[in-house]
């Protein structure tokens, strides 16, 4: 039966490669949809799950997540440094770290933080040491610069009409173990040296920072010009560093993460309470007035509501094609299988049981549309991964595609239907009469 | 080897206002054999469909060796016409990308009665046929190579009853004299019971025994063969 249905198959091997191949497309569509929302959303709460909580200026719950997980360039607005502190000698508050951002070097965000948060936020270098002086950075795992290597941050990226900054380069001394986040593609500096650039010290002017933030997309400290920077740099008396007149920098300046008295406005800060009861007092107590408190989780759970809902769309997008699929190929069956009532009329004739006549419509059927299943599978596999590896160069988010074990039913219910469907043809065949197949 | 016997058979089709056949009595006994000829339409083709319990009959009874075919069901009328009957068409019905054994073997394999013997029953009658490359696809055949495949396909069940439709109809005439002249030896040394139905004179003249249909009637019998 095998041997005859090959022969039939390569008969028709040009129709029946279709089939399959319509089949698998149709399939892949479905399987890449799902797929694909699953790894957005696991690479997505991958990335999140460092930070605990986020405390940034009142405004948009969803950018703040965005800005400080997923590096997202946007001009956040910034709360007082105040909160900083605060935070830092909050007894519930493990530790806190500031992110500020703004710069860039080429496509990578530069962003300045501790080395509290570096320690956290990945498995420690790959090569290297983190920074520990202001003019040093350590890279994300997939930063490509060699060590050694020198950045010169860029306000803003090219595209947007950036400036270079000239008062600081930085000096790669280490890279990070990749994370799977954003973050892999970041280039992390020490927060002062991010400030000192910006001409931040511990004086501050509101207004000077409303009209800056308009300029910078990506303004993440005040995003003060150099020849804008009427105030001279300083700092606080702990770093014994207090005269900075025209930004001028000293990169071997040892860094101080001591955040007494008087800090530049921030964007964002990254908590990590010592309990989950201190974590949602927190969040209580930092969502009022000018600041907001999040938790990353939360705002992507929300998120991924919306998501759920597009993916909704799309897969009934792709079950609708996939039915189109299904409907086409029954009536092309169908009609192939009233062209065939002679060889089926025949080998009745010659003595093949009709349930032989089932078995062979229903086996070449079924054979072509799970190979087409199959095939769609990993067309729709691969084709998640090809998306998913542009993304990653794109933004550095590692996004994880592969099956789960709910997708065995899918998979089990998408075979099973087919396997019916495939029924259809066969049944009329078997109910077909030798002799009027015979006669036509 | 069988014998066949009809009785008060009538075959009727809607919107034909006369029966296509219509036979009262008739009986071939076993080992006989029997040539059946007839203008088209004459009700030929309709008398070896209801033989070979292609198509169901509807009134009256054909019994071959006391088999009633019409009390059976569809699928032990197919398991019996595997068994008993082996039938060579005009249009071969053999099937492309299959080699000529496969060929012979097919049916018998899809009822699953192929064993090692068939296998060599099948490569013998492919020497007796006279075709030495058992492997070779049919559609690269003669006509006249392709009807011998299909011969040996019919009796290699080794069938109690022949029944060959027009078989050398669509030969030409050479061909035609060789398929002829393996149908009756074969059925004479395989003692099958066997029935040609055929308007080729050559094939017709061999056969003792006729019958001709004339308007699904049996208008003329010659020899011993009752009315």
């Amino acid at each position: 039966m095998i041997r005859f249905i090959l022969a039939d198959l390569n008969r028709f091997r040009l129709g029946a490669f279709f089939i399959a191949a319509i089949v698998a497309l149709a399939v892949a569509l479905g399987v890449a949809v799902t797929l694909q929302e699953r790894a957005l959303r696991l690479g997505s709460a991958r990335a999140a799950e460092k930070f605990d909580l986020i405390v940034g200026a009142a405004g948009s719950e969803t950018q703040l997540v965005l800005s400080s997980v997923f590096l997202q360039p946007s001009a956040l607005p910034l709360m007082t440094g105040k909160v900083l502190s605060d935070l830092e000698a909050d007894p519930r508050v493990a530790w806190a770290a500031p992110i500020g951002f703004g710069d860039f070097f080429g496509t990578s965000p530069i962003v300045g933080t501790t080395t509290t948060l570096v320690k956290n936020l990945s498995a420690g270098v790959s090569e290297g040491a983190i920074f520990a002086r202001e003019g040093e950075a350590v890279i994300g795992a997939d930063v490509k610069l060699p060590m050694g290597s020198t950045v010169k941050p860029m306000h803003g990226t090219l595209g947007e009409g950036g400036h270079t900054h000239t008062e600081l380069a930085y000096t790669v001394v280490g890279r990070l173990k990749p994370t799977g986040s954003a973050w892999d593609k970041a280039i992390l500096v020490p927060i002062r040296a991010v400030w000192d650039i910006h001409g931040l010290g511990h004086h501050h002017d509101d207004g000077d920072a409303d009209e800056h933030d308009h300029d910078h997309a990506a303004a993440g400290a005040d995003a003060a010009k150099p020849a804008d920077a009427k105030e001279p740099a300083g700092h606080d008396d702990h770093d014994g560093h207090d005269e900075h007149e025209h930004h001028a920098i000293d990169p071997n300046q040892a860094i101080n993460e001591q955040w007494q008295g008087e800090l530049p406005d921030l964007p964002a800060v990254v908590v990590k309470p010592k309990s989950i009861a201190d974590a949602y007092k927190l969040r209580q107590q930092y969502r009022k007035d000018a600041t907001l408190a999040v938790f990353p989780g939360e705002v992507l759970t929300t998120l991924y509501a919306t998501l759920g809902d597009v993916k909704q769309v799309l897969s009934a997008v792709a079950a609708g094609a996939q039915l189109l699929v299904g409907a086409a190929l029954i009536l092309v069956i169908v009609m192939h299988i009233g062209q065939r009532r002679k060889q089926i009329g025949a080998l009745r004739a010659f003595g093949a049981p009709r349930e032989a006549v089932f078995g062979i419509v229903w086996l070449e059927l079924f054979g072509l549309v799970a190979t087409g299943i199959m095939a769609g599978l990993v067309l729709g596999y691969l084709a998640a991964r090809v998306i998913a590896a542009r993304l990653a160069a794109d933004s550095g988010f590692h996004m994880p595609v592969g099956f789960a074990p709910e997708d065995m039913t899918s998979i089990s219910i998408l075979l099973i239907a087919s396997a019916l469907l495939c029924a259809l043809p066969a049944i009329i065949a078997y109910r077909q009469p030798p002799a009027s197949a015979l006669r036509g | 080897m069988l014998d066949l016997s009809i009785e008060a058979v009538e075959v009727t089709f809607p919107g034909l206002a006369t029966p296509a056949l219509s036979i009262d009595s008739f009986h071939l006994p076993a080992g006989g054999h029997l040539a059946v000829t007839g203008a088209s339409g004459s009700g030929k083709s309709t008398l070896v469909n209801i033989l070979t319990g292609l198509e169901r009959l509807k009134k009256g009874t054909i019994r071959w060796g006391g088999t009633d075919i019409a009390s059976l069901s569809e699928s032990r009328r197919d398991r019996w016409r595997g068994e008993t009957i082996g039938l060579v068409m005009q249009d071969f019905h053999l099937f492309e990308g299959l080699s000529a054994l496969d060929n012979i073997l097919l049916p018998a394999r899809l009822a699953r009665v192929a064993n090692a013997a068939t296998v060599e029953r099948a490569r013998e009658l492919l020497t007796i046929v006279g075709l030495s490359r058992p492997e070779q696809k049919v559609e690269t055949m003669s006509r006249g190579e392709m009807q011998r495949v299909a011969v040996a396909r019919a009796i290699v069940r080794k069938p109690a009853v022949i029944i060959a439709d027009e078989p050398t109809a669509s030969l030409d005439s050479e061909s035609g004299a060789q398929v002829a002249e393996l149908i009756v030896t074969l059925a004479e040394r395989e003692g099958s019971t066997l029935m040609v139905v055929s308007h080729d004179p050559a094939l017709i003249e061999r056969f003792d025994n006729r019958i001709r249909l004339v308007g699904g009637r049996i208008a003329q019998a010659d020899a011993q063969v009752a009315a």
